[in-house]
């Protein structure tokens, strides 16, 4: 169904990458990066919204997605010497594997014990590549020199160049995401977030549609990790550590969850911040647990409910003057 | 053969104290504390640095549960208290942030280096049991969580206290009712998990390096005793932290590089199997 919600969603994700381009083309290759940077953490955010915002479900297991999606774009490009988009494309499917691995496994508990249980299972994942699999994944030390992909004989280790095509596919993931969002589907998780009783009443197999939600958004974090691997032409086993999950969730909930536009202005201000912060002092992850624990206290809906808010009050006014 | 057993028991009770908190906390509050790792670890710095300033080991064992406690008060009654109405995940979320704050001020304080706390004056030798040797501060460990166990017991299934609590665990609004204050029950009950969390890593501080990321190496292994003891329940927890222990004790006998994978599958085999948890009788908890 077409709905004003789904124009200004599908508005956003057209918005959102032209004004990459266009700040990325006006700045230097540092503001490039960042700015890469910011829409590769942005996919992995709204795939994580899916699950946290939309279906109400708290994963802690989304940073062995994200890895596991980094470490098979770098082990098929470099032991394998496969070119950059299907390593991509196939980083994106072991994402979405992984994840409804973990959904059908985890989703046997409830509430809050989700959440302890894909944690379990990210560990699992984070040992693994950190210590059995050391021959393939170099263990501590990562693995250096990924390639950036290769397509239409364009040099993509200019970030600029790099940075474009990553627009594109926050372009089409996106819009992909609003799509999703506002199909029956996305109606469906919803309704299981505000009471799965009734949601499992009214017909539907709500695990069924979990494990899909966890699926897609697998798909997202697989994504996401194989392009931050070719950004930052390293993968390394922090990209599995809970600290992973933690982030993304710490932007999701910064920028607001369940809302379209939340995870990306959540990564927005989580990566300036620590730009800025970072520079000032060493305990900048003291400021951000500050600023999270406040923003849980009195800012439930993060950022956006701010924005929100504001664009009410000044609608009303606009409204009343006429 | 013993010693190993006797090494499984002492990691089970360092388990089951902090299992025990958390356990305690989910059925009160229904709260999962994720920042009972890093009140385990703030624990050990505390008791480290107490030990440092005066040198006694008692004072140390004694003043760290108590500072703890008093920090737990202070953050169930600020951060958590105005959540509970909210959908738990947000209790979550704050313990979450938590973490992240707790640890920041442990590296301000400490820095980022790990610190030893020499073993305490007459634990450090070790002596023979049916055959081998073990350390004598193992079996204090061991007596500490017998005594902590038998203690909680008694507190829980004997004293008032331990009434009002079981009933505010399962029907607080009448227990309001009756004019008994929840909100404080709430309070002491998350106190008293700290309490014990910060005794966990008081006692584990000298056999252990004192650092920041210990909290969260131990707390995986926490929920995966409180998952698999079932929810809420301090028996089945006792039994999982137990098996567990010994598990881990054996693995580093037989299968010192498989301990985790071996941990987290048995997680994963048992979810499939008994999401209810291995050791709880009825139904699984809804959370």
């Amino acid at each position: 169904m077409i709905t004003g919600r789904f124009v200004s969603a599908v508005l956003f994700s057209i918005l959102v990458p032209l004004l990459a381009v266009a700040l990325g083309g006006a700045g230097d290759v540092g503001t490039q990066y960042l700015i890469t940077l910011i829409l590769i953490w942005s996919l992995f955010a709204i795939g994580f919204d899916l699950v946290f915002g939309v279906a109400g479900i708290l994963s802690f297991g989304h940073a062995a997605f994200f890895g596991c999606g980094a470490y098979c774009y770098a082990i098929l490009t470099l032991d394998y010497g496969m070119s950059g988009l299907p390593a991509l494309a196939l980083a994106v499917m072991l994402g979405s594997l992984l994840a409804t691995l973990f959904g059908a496994i985890a989703l046997r508990v409830n509430g809050v014990f989700v959440a302890l249980t894909t944690l379990a299972l990210a560990q699992l994942i984070h040992h693994l590549i950190e210590v059995k699999l050391k021959n393939i994944t170099g263990g501590t030390d990562g693995l250096a020199g990924v390639p950036r992909p290769d397509l239409w004989g364009i040099n993509f280790y200019d970030d600029w160049n790099y940075l474009v095509l990553v627009a594109g596919l926050f372009l089409l993931a996106s819009l992909a995401n609003a799509v999703i969002r506002h199909s029956p589907f996305g109606e469906v998780l919803r309704a299981v977030r505000q009471s799965e009783t009734r949601a499992q009443q009214l017909g539907y197999d709500i695990r069924l549609y979990k494990v899909a939600a966890f699926g897609i958004s697998g798909a997202y974090a697989g994504l996401a990790g194989g392009l931050l691997g070719a950004l930052m032409m390293f993968v390394g086993p922090d990209m599995t550590r809970w600290t992973t999950s933690g982030d993304v969730l710490i932007m999701t909930v910064l920028g607001g969850r369940g809302t379209f536009a939340g995870p990306v202005l959540g990564v927005v201000l989580f990566e300036t911040l620590k730009e800025s912060a970072s520079a000032l002092s060493n305990h900048w992850y003291g400021v951000l647990g500050i600023t999270f624990v406040l923003v849980t206290l009195f800012m439930p809906g993060g950022v956006a409910s701010l924005g929100a808010a504001i664009f009410r009050r000044f609608w009303n006014k606009a409204e009343k003057m006429r | 053969m013993i010693g190993t057993i006797l090494i499984g028991l002492s990691v089970a009770m360092l388990l089951f104290l902090l299992a025990a908190g958390l356990t305690l906390i989910f059925g009160m509050l229904g709260v999962i504390n994720f920042a009972h790792g890093a009140l385990y670890m703030l624990g050990a710095f505390v008791a480290f640095e107490v030990y440092n300033q005066t040198q006694s080991f008692c004072a140390a064992l004694l003043l760290a549960p108590i500072l703890i406690a008093f920090l737990g008060a202070v953050i169930e009654f600020f951060l958590l208290r105005p959540l509970y109405d909210r959908d738990h995940v947000e209790q979550l979320l704050m313990t979450f942030g938590l973490i992240l704050i707790l640890e920041e001020a442990v590296r301000l304080i400490w820095g980022l280096g790990y610190r030893d706390l020499p073993l305490p004056q007459g634990f450090d030798g070790s002596i023979p049991v049916m055959g081998s040797d073990v350390a004598v501060y193992r079996i204090f460990l061991l007596a500490t969580g017998v005594a902590v166990g038998a203690g909680l017991f008694w507190l829980i299934e004997r004293t008032r206290l331990g009434m009002v609590l079981r009933a505010a665990m399962s029907h607080p609004a009448m227990v309001r009712a009756l004019g008994i204050r929840v909100d404080r029950v709430r309070t002491v009950v998350f106190a008293l998990g700290a309490a014990l969390a910060a005794l966990a890593g008081a006692v584990a501080a000298p056999v252990l390096p004192v650092q920041v990321g210990m909290g969260f190496t131990i707390i995986v292994d926490c929920f995966v005793v409180v998952i698999l003891g079932g929810l809420g329940n301090i028996r089945g927890a006792i039994a999982a932290a137990i098996f567990l222990g010994l598990l881990q004790a054996f693995g580093q006998h037989f299968f010192p590089a498989w301990i985790e994978v071996v941990t987290y599958t048995t997680l994963i085999l048992v979810l499939l199997i008994r999401p209810q948890g291995l050791f709880s009788l009825s139904a699984g908890r809804k959370a």
